[in-house]
């Protein structure tokens, strides 16, 4: 029978034994159905999920729900939106009570004296022309002040296939203001001219984010496994899909496969009654879906079927300790 | 209900249920090591823990509370939890 031990020397072993009573049970929450942004892809307006349900304005609501979230086993809450720093009470809220990380676009500062720790996850969309195209206006610009040299904040850099061999000039941008960066791929729900992937892309794609690990290691929280399972879609010969994914609401997952999953994940809508299917957008297709917390998820809870080898069992914990640094529940 | 309730019994009987469950190989529930840890030796999740627990809950008719499960590390210490839990129920 192989142990881990038996695949382990000593350091990887220590390095196991680290995350492996982790126990993260996390669960995201749409916090506003409001965004000061309209990007050109984002899932939450492109399928509609801002008009799933009408938002609670009662924060004492929210802090009741937060209690039971709670008490149900979350000890990670994702929020997310909208723009969940037009709500900085319910995100308050959320921060009171649990280990919190907060996804914006940047363009309000966080304030440091209320979150002092909170994970801020900034999200960038590419180099300046990509951003002015897909969302708008160049966010960095305002983003990189907001935050410059913020120890807990990163950026979540979804890579376009438009972004294939641009990708150093933004990680050297993030660098430079003492950031870090963690990457993902977009998924084009909205089928904007130019912005799908092209075969031959994601190949060349997962070469330069290897690249970017090796060049930047104290800027880009990341590993090459999880580059290879994101640009691949496979994970030990499986295909990620609907059959596969994790990150499904427990509630709504009536899969008859019963695959690995996260348990007790839900994605809760912002009346903190209707719930959606995942992570992500119910009208994506799950096969294209290029959601990078998922796919890592994918590997985490898939842990024993990584027991066949030594180098299996290395690329499990990267990407486990990856995105226990994206968490915060290990430091960078 | 299992029919052999001694720590013994139980131990062997978890043994074959973990084995089963989650389908490992080279080993039987007269080689497993019961002092073996679960999650940092066998690589067992929550998941699996909680796969394990409902069916030991159902054939020894107890409840396994979801907050025990990280004390619940090695096929002795769940056995003894049984034990006591049925000590409790009698």
């Amino acid at each position: 029978m192989k142990t881990v031990s038996s695949l382990l020397d000593k350091d990887w072993y220590e390095r196991y034994r680290r995350i492996s009573n982790l126990n993260i049970r996390s669960s995201i929450y749409d916090v506003t159905n409001r965004c000061n942004l309209r990007c050109k892809g984002c899932f939450f307006f492109s399928s509609g999920e801002h008009q799933a349900a009408v938002e609670e304005m009662d924060i004492k609501k929210w802090e009741e729900f937060i209690d039971r979230e709670k008490e149900r086993g979350v000890n990670l809450a994702i929020l997310i939106g909208g723009e969940p720093t037009l709500c900085m009470e319910r995100v308050e809220a959320f921060y009171k009570r649990l280990p919190t990380y907060c996804a914006t676009n940047g363009l309000i500062k966080v304030p440091r004296d209320k979150f002092p720790d909170m994970i801020v996850g900034i999200s960038l969309w590419g180099d300046s022309e990509d951003e002015k195209v897909l969302r708008g206006r160049d966010t960095f610009a305002v983003s990189s002040k907001n935050y410059e040299g913020d120890k807990y904040t990163y950026y979540l850099y979804t890579i376009t296939p438009r972004q294939v061999g641009k990708i150093e000039p933004v990680i050297k941008r993030i660098a430079d203001v003492g950031l870090k960066v963690h990457l993902q791929l977009l998924s084009n729900d909205e089928g904007v001219d130019g912005f799908s992937w092209q075969e031959g892309e994601l190949k060349d794609l997962r070469f330069e984010m290897d690249e970017m690990l090796d060049h930047y290691p104290q800027t880009v929280i990341s590993c090459k496994y999880y580059h290879e399972v994101i640009t691949t879609g496979k994970m030990m010969g499986r295909s990620f899909g609907w059959s596969e994914c994790p990150s499904v609401t427990e509630s709504l997952d009536n899969r008859e496969n019963r695959p690995r999953r996260l348990i007790h994940f839900v994605r809760w809508a912002s009346d903190l009654k209707t719930v959606h299917r995942c992570c992500t957008s119910a009208t994506r297709d799950c096969s294209t879906c290029k959601d990078g917390a998922a796919h890592m998820s994918w590997v985490m809870v898939n842990k024993r079927e990584h027991l066949k080898s030594t180098k299996d069992l290395q690329n499990w914990i990267e990407v486990y300790e990856m995105f226990a640094k994206l968490y915060h529940f290990i430091s960078w | 209900m299992p029919v052999n309730q001694d720590i013994k019994g139980i131990i062997r009987h978890v043994a074959e249920i973990i084995i089963d469950e989650l389908k490992l190989e080279d080993v039987t529930a007269d080689t497993f090591n019961s002092d073996m840890d679960l999650v940092d030796e066998l690589g067992i999740d929550s998941m699996d823990l909680a796969t394990v627990a409902l069916i030991l809950q159902d054939e020894y008719d107890i409840t396994i509370d979801e907050d025990d499960y990280p004390k619940l590390k090695t096929i002795r210490l769940i056995s003894e939890y049984i034990e006591e839990k049925l000590a409790t129920k009698n």
